[in-house]
């Protein structure tokens, strides 16, 4: 590779910058307010002073809940490099208690250099598990184990999270448990003999405010003086971007991406589309990027697909949005090509085509997912008899067809009558 | 360094015996020229190591396991005085040498050797306590062990002075108070010092010399003894510059061929001795207790020292001068640093403790012992064969946990009231005492006995049940110890007791195993266990040693144990009805109900003895929580108050009201520290508790729903204004997303289409705020709030952005 460009530099340092959690989180935890500092005290008290904690972090998704953690528990392991050990286990993968212990004695295992054996029981895993706790309490190790997707493991008899928080009930071991879920009533789902286990620290993860999401906009975006960027370069990239935050036009953008979804990750992942489409030739960001960066953020699959329809598919779902104005709530293809005979008896349109390929059509809609069949019963039936519902609204059908290429002007007017 | 210990006195009585003067005399001198000790190397820590080697060898050759019929080990319990002997035998086992002077080559100075020789017709009698030159020794005993190469044996006292001399005056006298110095551990005469001191002083106290020196002075009037007179060391100075050892006593035995008693020594350290040296933490009078070995002759041992835990040296300010302090373990392989177990267990009774037959099978005992030992030579090897995980009797490889050097935060640090406060409120801890628990534990107690003390022991079971927190299995386990303290003072008889949670079990049927290896100490499958205590339960016949003795069976969380056709619950629950089986069963659940939803052969045979334990009720509470802090002057009275009127009402969950209290102390912690201001009262107030009680009870779901986007907003909204206007709490998305875009074009918001609007619903869902089902039905999603629509309407009132939202709520 021949030598970097300016430009290409800048968009590797943005880049790099946009997947660095800790990068991105780093300011939003400064203050004393924070989750991360409140976090922070409690793990490292329990790692000092040697007891035992459970905790979960609540928020909706995408707001950072595990960046802080993980920003968190780097900190403490530079702090302690000895004595802290993480294990890590999700809710989607480890949520069968078995599998959810086999992993973590593979992971104790490996952080202690131990040999992991696969054949080992439950009984035995578990059992090594909490002689492992007792050890490493004993040598004053904390274990935290990180149980992400935490609603996945309060299913069923809930064995892993009870033998957790019953292990951490002896003053020998000392570990905190930390859940990350999305679900608000995550502590909600415990048994009530591991809810009175647990020590319900919770903290609540909410999307960051207008003014912290601006300071973000500026840390994330504008490049330092003194990092071999032609000098010229940093001051009209670090321009255009204080030049874009004052325009009124690129406020609305942001305005619109946030009313939608205010949360730091879906706002990352704005910067990185826009940032992604910077021309390299100037090397400086304009508005028309975060224009494009927008629509391809908030993107309206139904409309496309509507927009994308062949005519006769377009007839199809006109005529079932007909039968449904006729309160005739279910039909299936029979019903639909009656309608269409009808709309061609009376209309002379046309576009008419053979029952056969207005079958392809159907299902070539039901495949793109416009219609589908009404319910999951019936699948002996071929797909003709089989009763169908339309998945797109009458609204955003008016809306597809009249920015269609080619739509004939009647079906507009049949669809309104 | 922050030692919280308080300065020794060195309140000497005038030494009632000096033991071994004479005897030790004949055998030390020098002059004997014959029995001179053998040449030593120079260095320290290697010696250790190479009789550690020797003496293993040793243990792998005659493991009483290994060799079962050719050895004989005898059991005697009584104290038996040995036989002096006349012509003392020097030994010098320890010694790194191989080589064997030709002129002592007569005694067994090489017992290694000798041993292994004579393995086959080797005869041992075992002892718990032998007395030896007067002294008593018991298994467990610390004591000091002579250095038989000693470097220079000029040094060589001509006896071992108990009193240490004045570092002013030099001299002894018995009945003047000497004071210690925390630093130099000196000790001096209250009247010698300048200015003499009435008493001993509270807190630390260090010497003037060395207050000089570290006021970083370096010339220095120490006074210099007495010419003529040499400066005595007592045996702790000897042993703290390494020309002395200190070994616990592991086992006790003589051979019967020669009648030379032996001990089994695990060595302790010095500081010096570890692969770290001494590091800034470590107090003058620690010790490492290790997992090295070796056996040695009775001669070596000098007399008693006296090594505890922290908590123990803390009281132990007067005990004299032969007190040390231990806490870490010391791995010398792997050169790591672990706390004692039991020291670290406290008074707490761990499973290995609780042998109710350490008297009668002292032998057997032994046995495991010396198992124990092999087992962790051979543990490094073992483990690169099996996993670690994978268990056949025991986990190898743990040993290698263990931190390279101890963290100085850990020794250190001064707790603060607060952090103390929080120390003891951890559910962890175990109180000292059970308030409001008495009366469940009287009628526990009289259950069990009646039911072990009667001859005919006819089995019987109890069912205990109360919601969670509310101290039924402490309350168990502490009727469990108090039995035990009386079965070893012998007024009740002796007695086995398994204890099994149903949730720790991979399936119900492993219960059998479980109660197997309790009883018999066996592993097999469930099977095969079931047969066996069937056996043992139903027809009387014996498993393995475990005879006789009725067996109380604690079966916590019973109702996990349900299976479909609830055979477990009723093979166990029929056995204590069996006229032989000698069996009690403790059944722990939180349902009132369990033997109710039962089969009725099932219900008949647990419903008959219940105990309820009731939710605590606020004074309840309030007492727990005073009790644990007694004496931490950390907490508001009405802060305490609050907590445990606010959980009485909601739970009475005693492990609730433990955390909030805990969670309010981290909270005035927080608050304090980062204020940074040295308050005066670091008192934990009502407002922390109130925090602490809004983090645990209050869903947060308004403040998300306070904090979410416009649209998401919007959104719940037009859910509730659908709600008011069909009385429907199930709406489709195709409704909610038309009232949108109504509400939208009304208000001038811009509306932002189906897709995204769907996207929303579905985040929101997420959250669980509203229920729907899955985003591909679109239009067709059903969706429902998750909170009463009330709560929406209190979180999106007084909305800043989106005043006119009131008007739909």
């Amino acid at each position: 590779m021949g030598k970097e460009t300016p430009a290409e530099k800048s968009l590797n340092l943005i880049r790099g910058r946009l997947c660095d959690p800790s990068y991105v989180f780093r300011p939003l935890s400064a203050s004393s307010d924070s989750n991360y500092s409140k976090l922070k005290f409690i793990v490292s008290t329990s790692i000092t002073e040697g007891c035992n904690n459970s905790m979960l972090l609540l928020g909706p998704r995408g707001s950072g809940k595990a960046a802080v953690l993980d920003l968190g528990v780097g900190d403490l392991l530079e702090q302690f490099p000895d004595s802290v050990s993480v294990i890590r286990l999700n809710g989607l993968l480890h949520s069968d208690d078995n599998c959810a212990f086999k992993e973590i004695a593979k992971q104790l295992c490996m952080e202690h250099h131990l040999l992991f054996s696969k054949m080992a029981s439950f009984d035995d895993n578990s059992q090594f598990i909490i002689a492992m706790l007792r050890a490493c309490g004993l040598a004053h190790k904390t274990i935290i184990f990180v149980l992400d997707e935490f609603d996945m493991f309060a299913q069923g008899k809930q064995r892993l999270l009870y033998s957790l928080l019953d292990a951490m009930q002896s003053v020998t071991s000392q570990a905190v448990v930390v859940g990350i879920s999305s679900r608000l009533d995550a502590d909600q789902l415990l048994e009530k003999r591991v809810r009175s286990r647990f020590s319900h620290r919770k903290f609540l993860f909410l999307p960051p405010s207008r003014e912290e999401l601006d300071g973000l906009f500026v840390h994330l975006l504008s490049l330092p003086a003194d990092s071999g960027f032609p000098s010229g370069y940093v001051s009209r990239f670090n321009d255009k971007i204080k030049n874009l935050t004052s325009d009124t036009r690129f406020k609305d953008i942001l305005k619109t991406l946030f009313n939608a979804n205010s949360t730091v990750n879906s706002f990352l992942k704005f910067i990185f589309c826009a940032v992604s489409l910077m021309n390299l030739e100037s090397g400086l960001l304009s508005l028309e990027n975060f224009k494009a960066a927008l629509s391809s953020m908030q993107r309206q699959p139904k409309l496309e697909a509507v927009r994308d329809c062949s005519v006769l598919e377009l007839y199809l779902l006109v005529c079932m949005r007909r039968l449904e104005v006729k309160e005739q709530s279910s039909y299936n293809f029979i019903s639909v090509m009656k309608e269409y005979k009808a709309i061609h008896d009376s209309f002379h349109t046309s576009d008419y085509y053979a029952q056969n390929v207005c079958l392809r059509a159907f299902e070539h809609l039901r495949e793109r997912q416009v219609i589908c069949y009404a319910e999951n019963r019936g699948q002996s039936q071929t797909g003709e008899y089989r009763l169908q519902k339309l998945l797109i609204s009458a609204s955003e059908l008016h809306q597809g067809m009249r920015s269609h290429a080619c739509c004939p002007a009647i079906l507009l007017k049949l669809l309104d009558h | 360094m922050a030692s919280s210990l308080s300065s020794k006195a060195k309140t000497f009585k005038s030494p009632t015996k000096t033991p071994t003067k004479m005897y030790r005399k004949s055998y030390l001198s020098p002059s004997s020229t014959s029995l001179t000790p053998p040449q030593t190397p120079e260095t320290l820590t290697p010696l250790r190591r190479s009789s550690r080697h020797v003496s293993r060898k040793i243990n792998l050759g005659n493991d009483p396991i290994d060799l079962p019929g050719k050895e004989s080990v005898e059991e005697i319990n009584l104290i038996r005085k040995p036989r002096k002997r006349t012509n003392d035998i020097v030994v010098a086992e320890k010694s790194k040498k191989k080589k064997i002077d030709p002129e002592v080559s007569f005694s067994p100075v090489s017992p290694i050797r000798s041993e292994t020789k004579k393995t086959k017709k080797k005869k041992r009698v075992y002892y718990n306590k032998v007395e030896f030159d007067e002294t008593e020794f018991e298994i467990g005993d610390d004591v000091y062990v002579k250095r038989t190469e000693d470097a220079n044996p000029d040094e060589e006292e001509e006896e071992d002075p108990e009193i240490e001399d004045c570092q002013i005056c030099f001299k002894s006298h018995t009945n003047t108070i000497m004071i210690e110095c925390d630093d130099c551990l000196g000790g001096f005469h209250l009247n010698c010092l300048k200015p003499p001191l009435k008493e001993v002083p509270e807190g630390d106290w260090i010497c003037q010399f060395c207050e000089v020196k570290k006021s970083g002075q370096t010339l220095v009037v120490v006074p210099k003894p007495p010419e003529g007179k040499k400066l005595a060391r007592t045996m702790k100075e000897k042993l703290l510059s390494s020309d002395l050892w200190a070994a616990r006593i592991e086992k006790l035995w003589k051979e019967v061929d020669d009648g030379v008693y032996w001990i089994r020594a695990r060595w302790y350290m010095i500081p010096e001795e570890t692969v770290l040296g001494r590091q800034r933490h470590n107090l003058k009078r620690e010790l490492y207790l290790t997992n090295d070995f070796a056996d040695i002759e009775m001669e070596c041992v000098l007399r008693h020292c006296f090594v505890k835990c922290p908590k123990e040296f803390s009281k132990a300010s007067n005990d004299g001068d032969d007190v040390f302090l231990c806490e870490y373990e010391y791995d010398v392989h792997w050169g790591s640093f672990k706390r004692v177990a039991e020291l670290a267990d406290g008074d707490e009774d761990s499973d290995q403790e609780w042998n109710g037959r350490k008297e009668e099978e002292i032998d057997y005992s032994d046995e495991e012992i010396e198992f124990d030992d092999e087992e962790s030579v051979r543990g490094v090897s073992k483990s690169k064969r099996g996993g670690a995980n994978s268990r056949k009797g025991r986990f190898f490889g743990l040993e290698k946990v263990g931190m390279k050097r101890i963290p100085e935060h850990v020794r250190c640090h001064k707790q603060s009231e607060l952090e103390k406060a929080k120390a003891t409120l951890l559910l962890a801890t175990r109180p000292k005492s059970l308030p409001c628990r008495s009366k469940e534990m009287e009628e526990i107690t009289a259950f069990i006995k009646g039911s072990i003390s009667d001859d005919q022991c006819l089995g019987r079971c109890m069912y205990i049940h109360g919601v969670p927190g509310t101290g039924k299995t402490i309350s168990v386990l502490s009727v469990m110890k108090n039995l035990k303290a009386e079965v070893e003072a012998g007024s009740v008889s002796p007695y086995c007791f398994v204890e099994i949670n149903g949730l720790k079990l991979a399936s119900p049927e492993n219960i059998y195993s479980v109660i197997y290896e309790g009883l018999s100490g066996h592993r097999v499958g469930w099977k095969k266990a079931l047969q066996s205590l069937n056996e043992r339960f139903a027809e009387g016949k014996k498993i393995g040693k475990e005879n006789e003795k009725p067996c109380i069976l604690l079966i916590d969380e019973l109702d996990v144990l349900v299976t479909r056709n609830q055979s477990v619950l009723y093979n166990i629950l029929d056995w204590p009805t069996k006229p032989n089986s000698k069996l009690v069963v403790l059944g722990i659940a939180n349902t009132m109900d369990l033997p109710e939803k039962l089969l009725p052969r099932i219900s008949s045979r647990m419903g008959i003895q219940r105990l309820c334990f009731g939710p605590y009720n606020h004074r309840q509470l309030q007492e727990i929580i005073s009790t644990r802090l007694e004496g931490i002057n950390a907490f508001e009275k009405t802060a305490i108050e609050f907590a445990s009127r606010k959980v009485a009402a909601i739970s009475g969950d005693a492990r609730r009201a433990l955390e909030i209290c805990r969670r309010a102390a981290e909270v005035a912690d927080y608050r304090l520290k980062k204020s940074n201001i040295s308050a005066k009262s670091q008192l934990v107030i009502m407002a922390d508790v109130e925090v602490a009680i809004q983090e645990m009870f209050q869903a947060p779901h308004i403040q998300v729903m306070k904090s979410v986007s416009k649209l998401s907003r919007i959104f719940l909204t037009a859910m509730v204004h659908e709600l008011y206007k069909t009385g429907m709490a199930e709406t489709s998305f195709d409704r909610v997303a038309t009232t949108v875009s109504s509400i939208c074009l009304t208000n001038g918001e811009a509306f932002p289409g189906w897709d995204i609007l769907l996207k929303i619903g579905c985040d929101l869902g997420e959250c669980r705020i509203v229920l729907c089902e899955p985003g591909e039905k679109h239009r067709l999603q059903k969706l429902q709030l998750n909170f009463p629509s009330d709560d929406v309407a209190f979180a999106l009132k007084d909305n800043k952005d989106l005043p006119w939202l009131a008007n739909y709520l």
